[in-house]
């Protein structure tokens, strides 16, 4: 098997590389056959990293200890589902995810494009494969997977107790599934640089790799911070910690591309900033796994450390660099014929979303690398905590919310105060009671009141838009007020999709900012049979009982809950103990509600005394962050969906395209 | 170009106004990140201010009360030739070697705090050197030390 994986691993390599030559000189020399034997490279090369990935995960199920990842982070009593995730569980085994990701959508856009995008899409072929080389050749010669141990070890190290998680399985390929797509729409937008074919063809080309990859970071954050929330048992789920901000920034700009490329679509504008977008969002992910991996900042939960750092900034710089001299190049042909008319539009009003959102990821990028740049100018380390991310972003949250209820209502080019009136009075009436409400409600804090306030806003103008769409269809078509909804919906999802994105985006924005706020605090040391208060429940600690397994050993508290005196529900905190690498693990209790979460964490045990200490956690409204980051995938999915008429659209300006020349005179003339 | 000039001064106003944010915030929340040694070496100037301390759990110091949260322990800057690898195989240090003690009450121990453990510690230094901790972070790396040599047992 290690054999097998490695061998794939080298013809890979080869495989990618002949790609690129092939698909540059094919699309230089107008070579239709070269052309097509670098689509299949590309799917030799895509078959061949399937393959390494395949020997690996036949490594680990066997537990072949032989081979010193499957060592490293498994062990014989490791259970099977862990097994496998244990591939992404360790470095070479997670970037050999990458590179698989990375082969398969390079894969799936060649098959995409065999009779479309003729000019961009060789490069953008080309452009992905050399990154593939990059990750392939860190597998081969940096950090190799299918490295064997000088002597087979008898069991494995085991996967660290932390990642033997259900969210720990699943937050890794979301998030890389996520990095990895942006790969594509930046290699098309690299491809319509050196082609010089600066039209929105690249944008309509990869419209659903931005939407998708978006998709994907979404989730992965979302799966992230739900990790933190049931694992790591502080009873938060964000703590602007490197790793996190890593996959956050990404995240932001890939929001601010989604919504500029609309500009352009409509009004041509900002060719040049979407250009620029989508360089920072490839980059922001490269730059995550570097600080992730280097060591460079350092970061409580980095689970994989190593001397892959310089590797990787050398790779960013290189990466940087070219891009950014190919935009400088193709600078004097990107301007644009319009130009912003009023304030009071929705290019304006898009304009500054996109301003905030690259503002919120400068901060989180100023703020982490903060360390390094203090040290760097004044010779000490300095660092700025989760108080900082939150004094910055707190308020340009409060603008995006804002701008998210203002801009889609708001007519293009320009807008009347007469209209405005009345697209926004009944959203603005009803943020203002709901604001009202919550302050007669007893809420005194400026921020919260603003929050409430302006998230009914939003959901007030989201509610006018569908009302008005809906009694079009109705005058149209008669339909019948649900038949409309439907229709209305499935015939413009991604603009439908996009009002649920920000439903879920309002619920979310309530939840994190309720639970930042409104968040109380217990600690309590009982003896068994005791009660005790939490909020308006009552706690009655039953005792403790412990379970063993070969993997693990567990000490349960029983805990049982009542509200106004009847019996609610039975919560199980609990401490682990994980034999194989001796360590220790908390398991929380949580009893969620979309009032408030309930958060049991079994803090100590002193087992001269018997008493037992709990530390409790009660956090109002966190529900509705899952929630809304659940409707926000949902929408995405709303608006990722195939629709028959832009289909038709993207072809007709597909076929327009080939018929007018690129912009600048086609490369093979020099060449 | 008045329309021009008029958007570039209201983009203007927005990149103005965060950066003032970024530079208030870093004012406001800005706390030293130091190792052991460095602490040690300034050590009167830090005098009460709040820090981010790096250090490694010195064993044999540790003492952890389960009813009242409190947890003590020594730490030191760790020797300089495992710099490079942190984490991956701590290099050992002794009792003796305790630069500052450590108290933090109210927070469960860490479950990957242990003696030998790098950790950040978030707190005051006082007077006679010990650090009034508000949160003992760890670091957790994905390779442990194996207790026998991992390779061939």
């Amino acid at each position: 098997m290690p054999l097998i994986g490695q061998l794939a691993l080298a013809l890979a390599l080869i495989l990618a590389a002949y790609s690129i030559v092939a698909n540059v000189v094919g699309a230089r020399r107008s070579i239709p056959t070269l052309l097509a034997s670098a689509r299949h490279a590309v799917w030799a090369y895509c078959a061949m990293v399937t393959a390494a990935v395949a020997a690996l995960s036949v490594s680990l199920l066997r537990s072949d200890f032989s081979l010193e990842y499957v060592a490293s982070y498994t062990s014989y009593s490791l259970p099977t589902f862990y097994k496998i995730t244990a591939l992404w569980g360790g470095q070479q085994g997670s970037l050999l995810l990458w590179t698989w990701l990375l082969s398969l959508f390079t894969a799936i856009a060649a098959f995409q494009n065999r009779r479309r995008n003729p000019e961009i899409a060789p490069y953008a072929l080309a452009t992905l494969a050399a990154v593939a080389i990059f990750f392939l050749g860190m597998l081969n010669f940096v950090t190799r997977p299918f490295d064997m141990l000088a002597a087979v070890a008898r069991d494995g190290q085991d996967l660290n107790p932390l990642l033997q998680n259900y969210w720990m399985a699943i937050h890794p390929p979301s998030l890389y599934t996520g990095y990895v797509s942006a790969s594509v729409p930046f290699a098309f937008a690299t491809g319509a640089l050196i082609t010089g074919r600066l039209d929105d063809s690249w944008i309509r080309s990869t419209r659903r790799w931005a939407i998708f990859s978006w998709f994907f970071l979404t989730l992965g954050n979302l799966f992230g911070a739900r990790w933190a929330y049931e694992v790591l048992g502080w009873g938060g789920y964000w703590a602007w910690d490197p790793v996190e901000n890593a996959a956050f920034m990404p995240w932001l700009v890939m929001t601010a591309y989604l919504h500029s490329v609309m500009i352009q679509e409509r009004k041509d504008m900002l060719k040049v900033w979407n250009l620029a977008l989508i360089g920072m969002a490839f980059g922001l992910t490269l730059f995550g796994t570097f600080i992730t991996r280097s060591g460079v900042i350092s970061s409580v939960h980095s689970f994989t450390q190593s001397g892959l750092g310089p590797y990787f900034l050398t790779f960013l710089i290189v990466v940087v660099a070219a891009y950014a001299a190919l935009l400088i190049w193709r600078l004097p042909k990107l301007r644009s014929p319009a130009e912003f008319e009023s304030y009071l539009s929705r290019e304006a009003a898009f304009l500054f979303n996109n301003l905030i959102l690259v503002g919120i990821a400068f901060a989180v990028f100023w703020g982490t690398l903060f360390p390094v740049l203090s040290e760097a100018v004044r010779g000490v380390k300095i660092t700025v905590g989760p108080p900082f991310f939150d004094k910055v972003n707190a308020p340009l949250a409060l603008g995006l919310i804002f701008l998210m209820g203002f801009g889609p209502l708001i007519a293009w080019r320009r807008s009347s105060l007469d209209s405005l009136a009345r697209t926004f009075a009944s959203p603005a009436i009803f943020g203002l009671v709901t604001g009202a409400c919550a302050f007669v409600a007893g809420l005194r804090q400026w921020y919260v009141l603003a929050a409430l306030s302006l998230g009914a806003f939003v959901l007030g103008t989201i509610v006018v838009e569908f009302r008005r769409g809906v009694s079009a269809r109705r005058h149209l078509v008669h339909d019948s007020a649900p038949a409309a909804l439907v229709n209305l919906v499935a015939k413009n999802n991604r603009r439908y999709g996009g009002y649920i994105i920000h439903v879920g985006v309002v619920m979310a924005f309530v939840g994190i900012v309720a639970s930042s706020f409104f968040r109380t605090e217990i600690k309590k040391s009982v003896h068994e049979g005791e009660l005790f208060q939490v909020g308006p429940y009552s706690l009655q600690y039953l005792g403790i009982e412990t379970t063993e397994t070969p993997h693990v050993e567990t000490s349960r508290a029983r805990i049982e809950v009542r509200r106004d005196g009847k019996p609610i529900a039975m919560m199980l905190p609990a401490k682990l103990f994980f034999k194989r690498n001796q360590q220790p693990a908390t398991a929380v209790a949580i009893r969620s509600t979309p009032a408030a979460d309930l958060y049991v964490v079994l803090a100590g045990m002193d087992d001269q005394t018997g008493l037992v200490t709990f530390q409790i956690f009660l956090t109002p409204l966190v529900f509705w962050l899952w929630a809304g980051g659940l409707v926000m995938a949902f929408g995405t999915v709303i608006a990722m969906w195939p629709n028959v008429r832009e289909r038709a659209a993207i072809a007709a300006s597909l076929r327009a395209a080939a018929e007018t020349p690129a912009v600048d005179e086609p490369l093979r003339r020099r060449a | 170009m008045p329309k021009k000039l008029r958007f570039a001064i209201g983009a203007g106003l927005m990149v103005a106004a965060i950066a003032y944010l970024i530079v208030t915030a870093v004012r406001n929340t800005a706390e030293y990140y130091l190792t052991v040694g460095e602490v040690k070496a300034r050590q009167t100037a830090l005098d009460g201010q709040m820090l981010r301390v790096a250090g490694r759990v010195v064993p044999g110091t540790i003492s952890w009360n389960p009813a009242t949260l409190t947890l003590a322990f020594g730490i030191a800057q760790p020797p300089a030739q495992d710099a490079g690898a942190a984490g991956l195989r701590p290099v050992a240090i002794t009792a003796g070697a305790a630069v500052f003690h450590v108290i933090c009450h109210g927070q469960p121990k860490p479950d990957m705090f242990a003696p030998g453990r790098d950790v950040i510690v978030e707190g005051r230094l006082d007077r006679d050197g010990v650090i009034e901790a508000r949160q003992v972070l760890t670091s957790c790396p994905s390779k442990y030390a194996p207790k026998q040599p991992g390779a061939a047992q």
